[in-house]
């Protein structure tokens, strides 16, 4: 096993916090009551601190660095479709876009959520819609992502749970590395 | 000759996720519909109906996915789709590489092999140790009923030297050319 250093320690503090906080909101909080809003601004604010640190931050973990090309998400779905096994030190083009939907999703159900607060959009029947929509289409992103973190783990031999809570990738000493 | 394919996977790949969604708001409508029906006793014949078309929508998409995959592995199986010749040969390569019964890492192997590629140069390209594609190529040849790659080889090649019918083959050919029957891709018209 060789070990790279790939997520710092923000990143994978923003991952983590994400996780418990959208867990609260969408199965725990009362969306009537003041804690679910406090949650919902803090995701706005992980979200949009995610964001400039993909501009600012180091190498893995800029948009610089894994916004996917098509013909890079063809390659590792020809990867899939021929069971090879080339593993990437940062994020894969398909895991990229995820990232980017779930970004953008998050982003979404905060703005709706806390239209739903304001007085222009108090009791507007689409804004509630479209944050239930939204939550709806998150929960079965998370799934997807779950499942597809577990299929790329067995996969590729890279344990990526872990990476993201250690920091550190292992890759196997016969695995081939692409960027 | 084939029928025409769809030769780009960018265009399938689109078809498939505009039908995943269509096929996730429907199952999701049938699915409270259902709820709402339940216990669905005595049969509400619309309700069957349009369970029918989800499930149906959903075979469509597993059906899709799977020529994704194939057309995938073809395309990273032919770097240079420049002459209709070559394209024809993988196609013949490839049914072979299916009947057989190759799995999906296999058949990798088996065309890196095809292509007098090592060992060692199969392990690099397919990122896996030297025994993995060693107990690869075992099985590859053990399908195939061939002893090695030499036999592997001839085998394929036999499939190019053979009549293009057996109507030609009879008329010119000499008596000493194996019945086109006979060989493996003897129904195949190349």
């Amino acid at each position: 096993m060789k070990d790279f250093r790939v997520w710092d320690p923000l990143l994978r503090v923003f991952h983590w916090s994400v996780v418990v906080l959208f867990t609260a909101n969408a199965l725990f909080t009362d969306p009537d009551e003041g804690l679910h809003r406090w949650i919902g601004y803090a995701i706005a604010a992980l979200v949009a601190l995610r964001v400039a640190w993909g501009l600012v931050g180091p190498r893995r973990a800029r948009f610089s660095d894994f916004l996917p090309r098509p013909g890079a998400v063809l390659a590792q779905l020809s990867d899939i479709a021929t069971g090879r096994r080339r593993v990437h030190l940062g994020h894969t083009p398909l895991g990229a876009l995820m990232i980017l939907n779930l970004l953008v999703t998050l982003a979404a159900i905060c703005a709706t959520g806390w239209m739903m607060g304001t007085d222009a959009f108090w009791g507007v029947e689409w804004v509630e819609e479209a944050h239930e929509a939204l939550v709806t289409w998150a929960e079965l992103s998370v799934v997807a992502h779950v499942a597809a973190v577990i299929w790329e783990s067995v996969r590729t031999g890279v344990n990526l749970p872990r990476a993201m809570v250690t920091g550190r990738k292992s890759v196997p000493e016969d695995a081939m590395i692409v960027e | 000759m084939r029928p025409a394919r769809t030769r780009n996977p960018a265009a399938l790949m689109a078809l498939i996720l505009a039908q995943v969604a269509c096929a996730g708001f429907f199952a999701w409508d049938v699915t409270r519909d259902g709820i709402a029906l339940a216990p669905l006793w005595p049969p509400d014949w619309h309700f069957a109906a349009e369970a029918a078309a989800v499930l149906g929508l959903i075979a469509a998409v597993v059906f899709e996915s799977r020529a994704l995959m194939r057309l995938l592995t073809r395309n990273a199986h032919l770097e240079r789709q420049a002459s209709l010749a070559a394209g024809a040969l993988a196609d013949l390569i490839e049914t072979h590489f299916r009947d057989w019964g190759l799995t999906r890492s296999e058949t990798d192997v088996a065309w890196f092999t095809v292509k007098g590629c090592s060992i060692a140069e199969i392990a690099t390209l397919r990122g896996s140790a030297e025994g993995t594609v060693k107990s690869h190529l075992n099985a590859i040849y053990r399908k195939a009923g061939v002893a090695g790659r030499g036999e592997l080889l001839s085998l394929l090649i036999e499939d190019m030297l053979s009549p293009p019918s057996a109507a030609a083959g009879a008329a010119d050919a000499p008596a000493a050319l194996p019945d086109p029957g006979a060989s493996p891709a003897g129904g195949r018209a190349v």
